[in-house]
């Protein structure tokens, strides 16, 4: 065993060590802040695991979207959230808790046993390459053009989505929740000051 | 690799109608972004008139001598058309349906537009893809567009609710599906597109690994699919979310899991196809038996109509299990009518909410003194789809069973038989209900029954949508050749079924229909499915 | 640095050469760039601070330090020395754990983007394939340093500052990655010696300057917003939110956050220097001045100069936008936190967008001043 393969033996027990730990934390802890940061730390792991695989790119990717983007999103839903509710104690969690671990432990010695099992197929010609980022390039517009092309659809229609989600709604004046609203009063606490009356231009009333 | 060679060897034309979609899409998103509300005015017209031209541009693929196309992501041959034409019309009617609802609820139409009409497009390229990551993609386009959907509602606890759920469930059993297509891109030595998984797993076929990646990837399309038990979700979000979505739901998001599942099991997993066979086997029993005797129990229409859409969905499910043309053919051909007669019930049930507000069972007591167009048309539905001649859900049962039961699936075909009976008395009670009601017995809702009048925005689309359904439902099964050639062509064109189905000893050889009580009452559809059979054959 | 071909080669020879075995020459030579580098950047910091003070000064008419060494030059020592030996405190009720780890979770990624900061030819750690992009992935994780350090501090001004402070630089990570973007598809690569490379041969007329003139301002305002300086040091705007996440930090843990804050700035500078201002490349173009001069490429001592040239110039390069960044701090009046996010998101981030679009249709157009 020469140094490089020392060094990668040994990044990959601590890299595996690391996001087993974690992920174990993510599930097992319960402050949710903490599970939270957690997560980050299981996605840096998984993106050194990347990196051991040669994957450069991926692994930077990684630690930009999920750490840089989808970590920091829920860290800030968790600490934007302001409510503090203290949950009552369910009466015999242990078993539920019992249950889910018998589960996980179950699916995870299945797995075990799959993984030990199955003669993996490992392609004899692997071309060694210098830049992944090329060659994920060229796939990208060649034969994955169309579910490349299509992500970005998905996406203009998530963008759309999330707008809609969040922006104020404006509160119609004239026309009452008919169908099947409920018959509350229809108002969101960030009412604006001037309600739009919008029976103008919208249709009702025709 | 120059552009011009790459061009020439992507043959885009295969998804014309798809492209129509996308600019249809974003001629909708723009116009309502420049325009306005006042867009709402035309912007539905807009999204019919493309979704129309698409189906025009799927009519003219019919018969494609080069169906794959993008370096095999996506093939565009005849089963996909039908499929595709089956998810455009869909939307076309939920469009129809959803004006005057988006409309009264208060909501933006235009960016329910967009947001259906990527639903639609990722469900029209889930139905043709045939590689992992165009199937996953078009997957998660029509699932986000979905949850976005059933949230749309946003000031209704019930839509946050429902949307919540199905977020979570979805993302949950993407995640199963992600993880069963990454063990099958491993085992077959990294080949994400569907034959050459099918070839790398073929040595191994009866490996642990295989197995565990078959029930993940079943287990993802069964939640599409809504098949029990990975129905949770369905019963919940039917009944939050705003009912035009439901509908789409229920017809579209589920026809593009039917492809999916045709194409994936047929294509992907022909070693293992008396697994796949099996297990979904088991779901179809299981949802034919929980969908149609837990709707029995339901007082609100639209929980009704979500359990009965897990029966339904156990009884397509047999013509996919049998696995022979037939079988396929009758399952196309009850989605075609079962997209009718479900999105006529829902345009039936949302005028009545329109009017009334309430969707309860009971408040329809006596409708048919107020509103008979109304009664007979959800009577209409109800009874076509519980399956009684000689309306086409009728036809569409009869064509399903007798193909189970050339194919040897007796049990099967049995247990349909029996689950429709059931299935027949719910809906009947309904009807019984709107009908029978004497004008003292009628509900509260219904004596304070808002005058008839289709003036207001939006309602006209909704009285040709219900019309149109109408109609289809009612003559669909008694002029119903044309769509039985339309079926049996497209499952003839397709060849990957002749390696993929397995060989019965009851498959349709044999002209003399058996003696059956089944056959006995088939006065013309069996027979001439049959013929149509022969000349597969020949 | 004694050659300006292979360090690495040589330094491993002549440690051969004492009698070590070829494997432990390596070991010895693996951590000495990086030292160095350390050394570097945190030098880098001494001088960056001392300059702040020393131009602050000159803006406001004052003399700035003056008596701590010659010029005051040993101020920002005397400071570190002062902070090290601060009592660290971590306040009641605080978290301690992540109240420890904050800080470092926002220098690490700033240091390790050191990595691929090239100083010549061959004078960087690692010239590796995804460059720049390492960089831009690294200092997105320094937002979740921010938010635990805020947290953890069990002050609301904290957490107002560290959620500020992610929210800014989640903003304005997109319009620097389209900034950067439009260079990568200029040089044709991520790595930051083929970017240097492609603008090397003109002098200063090759340089990227010229053709992404609007980038350039992109990643400078959007580098700015990174290294939260004024006009948008927001997370840190003493007249709102005390000191932001830092508020609650003493001693070695806020000298961390202090260090980190110029080691970035520092950084960002030299990436304006290495993207858009030729890197090391010297504004004449030297290689062709010395062929006609009839000097050997391979000659050892013109390989020398060289490579002390590249390393003067790319320093300062980068020191005149530190000075830069200065002056604008004197200068501009800091900006509303809906102002900050209103120009990330609606004008930055199309003008980057504009920006790339348009780079793509002149490489089409112009393939040979674009890099085609």
């Amino acid at each position: 065993m020469n140094l490089a393969e020392g060094v990668q033996t040994i990044s990959f027990a601590l890299l595996a060590l690391m996001m087993i730990g974690a992920a174990l934390g993510v599930v097992l802890l319960d402050n949710i802040v903490y599970s939270a940061f957690l997560l980050g730390g299981v996605f840096i792991s998984i993106s050194g695991l990347y990196l051991l695989l040669n994957a450069d790119f991926v692994s930077a990717a990684q630690i930009l979207i999920y750490v840089g983007a989808v970590n920091v999103l829920i860290l800030f839903a968790i600490m934007l959230v302001n409510k503090r509710e203290d949950f009552s104690p369910v009466p015999r969690r242990w078993i539920r808790k019992g249950g889910a671990a018998l589960v996980s432990v179950g699916l995870f010695a299945l797995l075990g046993t799959m993984v030990v099992q199955t003669p993996w197929v490992i392609p004899a010609n692997l071309p060694a390459t210098t830049s992944t980022l090329i060659i994920l390039g060229e796939h990208f517009f060649s034969d994955y053009l169309l579910p490349f092309e299509l992500a970005s659809v998905l996406l203009l229609m998530a963008l759309v989505g999330a707008v809609v989600l969040a922006r104020r709604e404006y509160v119609l004046d004239d026309e009452a929740s008919v169908g099947e609203m409920p018959q509350l009063p229809l108002q969101l606490p960030e009412r604006p000051k001037e309600p739009v009356a919008l029976s103008g231009t919208s249709a009702p009333s025709r | 690799m120059d552009f011009a060679n790459l061009a020439s060897q992507l043959n885009a034309g295969a998804i014309l109608p798809e492209g129509i979609v996308i600019i249809t899409l974003l001629v909708v998103l723009i116009a309502d972004l420049i325009v306005g509300r006042a867009a709402d005015r035309w912007t539905p017209y807009v999204a019919i008139a493309g979704l129309l031209a698409a189906v025009g541009a799927l009519y003219l693929g019919w018969n494609r001598l080069e169906t794959v196309s993008f370096l095999g992501s996506f093939n565009s041959d005849n089963l996909s058309l039908v499929f595709r034409g089956i998810i455009a019309l869909a939307t076309v009617v939920t469009i129809l349906m959803s004006i005057r609802y988006v409309e009264q609820t208060g909501s933006d139409l235009g960016e329910y537009l967009t947001i259906l009409l990527s639903a639609t497009l990722g469900a029209m390229f889930l139905s043709g893809s045939e590689e992992l990551v165009m199937i996953f993609i078009s997957l998660e386009t029509l699932s986000i567009a979905s949850y976005l959907m059933t949230g749309y509602m946003k000031r209704d606890l019930r839509s946050n609710e429902a949307a919540l759920k199905y977020l979570l469930i979805g993302a949950a059993s993407s995640a199963i599906f992600l993880y069963g297509s990454s063990l099958l891109y491993g085992l077959s030595g990294g080949s994400t597109s569907l034959a050459g998984i099918a070839a790398g797993i073929a040595n191994s076929s009866q490996s642990l690994g295989v197995l565990i990646s078959l029930v993940f990837v079943i287990a993802g399309i069964s939640f599409k699919i809504s098949a029990v038990p990975f129905h949770q979700w369905t019963p919940d979000v039917y009944e939050g979310a705003p009912t035009p979505v439901v509908a789409f739901l229920s017809v579209a998001s589920k026809a593009a899991g039917f492809a999916l599942a045709v194409r994936f099991m047929t294509i992907a997993f022909p070693s293992v196809s008396d697994q796949w066979q099996f297990i979904f086997t088991a779901l179809a029993i299981l949802s034919m038996i929980l969908g149609n005797v837990v709707a029995i129990a339901q007082t609100s229409m639209k929980r009704m109509l979500a359990y009965s859409s897990i029966g339904q969905a156990g009884f397509v499910m047999i013509g996919f299990v049998i696995g022979t043309e037939s079988g396929y053919a009758s399952m196309l051909f009850y989605l075609l009518i079962y997209l009718f007669m479900n999105l006529g019930a829902f345009t039936c049930i949302i005028l009545f909410s329109l009017r009334t507000g309430t969707d309860q069972i009971s408040d329809y007591a006596g409708l048919y003194q107020k509103d008979p167009l109304l009664t007979l048309a959800l009577s209409i539905c109800l009874l076509s789809l519980g399956g009684i001649p000689p309306l086409a859900g009728f036809f569409g049962k009869l064509y399903l069973f007798w193909a189970g039961w050339q194919a040897g699936a007796y049990g099967l075909v049995i247990l349909g038989l029996l689950t429709s009976v059931v299935s027949i008395y719910y809906y009947i009670r309904v009807v019984k209900m709107m009908v029978v009601k004497e004008p003292q017995e009628m509900s509260e809702t219904i004596k304070n029954y808002p005058a008839l009048s289709w003036k207001p925005f939006g309602m006209r689309p909704l009285q040709v949508g219900l019309i149109l359904t109408l109609i289809t439902t009612s003559l669909a099964g008694i002029l119903s050749n044309p769509l039985f050639n339309l079926v049996n062509a497209s499952v003839a064109d397709v060849p990957l079924f002749e390696a993929a189905v397995p060989i019965r000893p009851a498959a349709p050889v044999s002209l003399q229909v058996p003696a059956t009580p089944l056959s006995a009452v088939v006065p013309q559809s069996a027979p001439q499915a049959q013929t149509l059979n022969v000349n597969l054959r020949s | 640095m004694n050659s300006g071909i292979d360090l690495q080669q040589s330094v491993i020879e002549i440690l051969s050469n004492l009698g070590l075995p070829p494997g432990v020459a390596k070991l010895v030579w693996l951590p000495l760039p990086m030292v160095l580098m350390l050394v570097t950047a945190v030098l880098g910091v001494f001088t960056g601070v001392w300059l702040e003070r020393k131009i602050s000064a000159a803006a406001q008419q004052r003399i700035g330090p003056e008596y701590i060494g010659p010029l005051g030059i040993l101020a920002p020592a005397a400071d570190g020395l002062k902070l090290l030996f601060k009592e660290d405190i971590t306040p009641g009720n605080a978290d301690a754990v992540l109240f420890t780890i904050g800080p470092a979770l926002v220098v690490i990624p700033v240091f390790l983007s050191y990595l691929v900061v090239p100083f010549g030819q061959n004078m960087l750690i690692s010239d590796l394939s995804i460059g720049v992009f390492l960089w831009i992935a690294l200092s997105s994780i320094a937002p979740i340093g921010l938010l635990m350090s805020g947290y953890a501090s069990n002050n609301k001004y904290s957490l107002l500052g560290g959620l500020r402070a992610a929210a800014q630089s989640i903003s304005y990570e997109i319009p620097l990655a389209l900034a950067v973007l439009a260079v990568v598809m200029m040089s044709n690569s991520l790595s930051t010696i083929d970017i240097v490379n492609q603008q090397s041969g003109y002098g200063i007329l090759g340089w990227n300057v010229w053709r992404q003139p609007v980038g350039l301002l992109l990643f400078w305002i959007a580098a700015l917003a990174e290294c939260e300086r004024l006009p948008f040091d927001l997370p840190e705007a003493e007249e709102e939110i005390v000191a932001g996440y830092q508020t609650e930090y003493s001693g070695m843990k806020f000298a961390l956050f202090y260090i980190g804050s110029y080691v970035n700035l520092v950084l960002s500078a030299l990436f304006v220097a290495i993207l858009y201002f030729g890197g090391w490349g010297f504004p004449v173009p030297l290689e062709q001045v010395a062929s006609l001069l009839g000097v050997s490429e391979t000659n050892a001592v013109f390989q020398v100069v060289m490579a002390a040239i590249g390393i003067v110039t790319t320093l300062l390069k980068a020191y005149f936008f530190i000075f830069l960044a200065i002056l604008l701090r004197w200068t501009v009046p800091r900006v509303r936190i809906d102002q900050l996010l209103d120009l990330g998101w609606k004008f930055l981030l199309p003008v980057g967008l504009a920006n790339l679009l348009l780079t793509a249709g002149l490489k089409l157009t112009f393939p040979f001043a674009f890099g085609g």
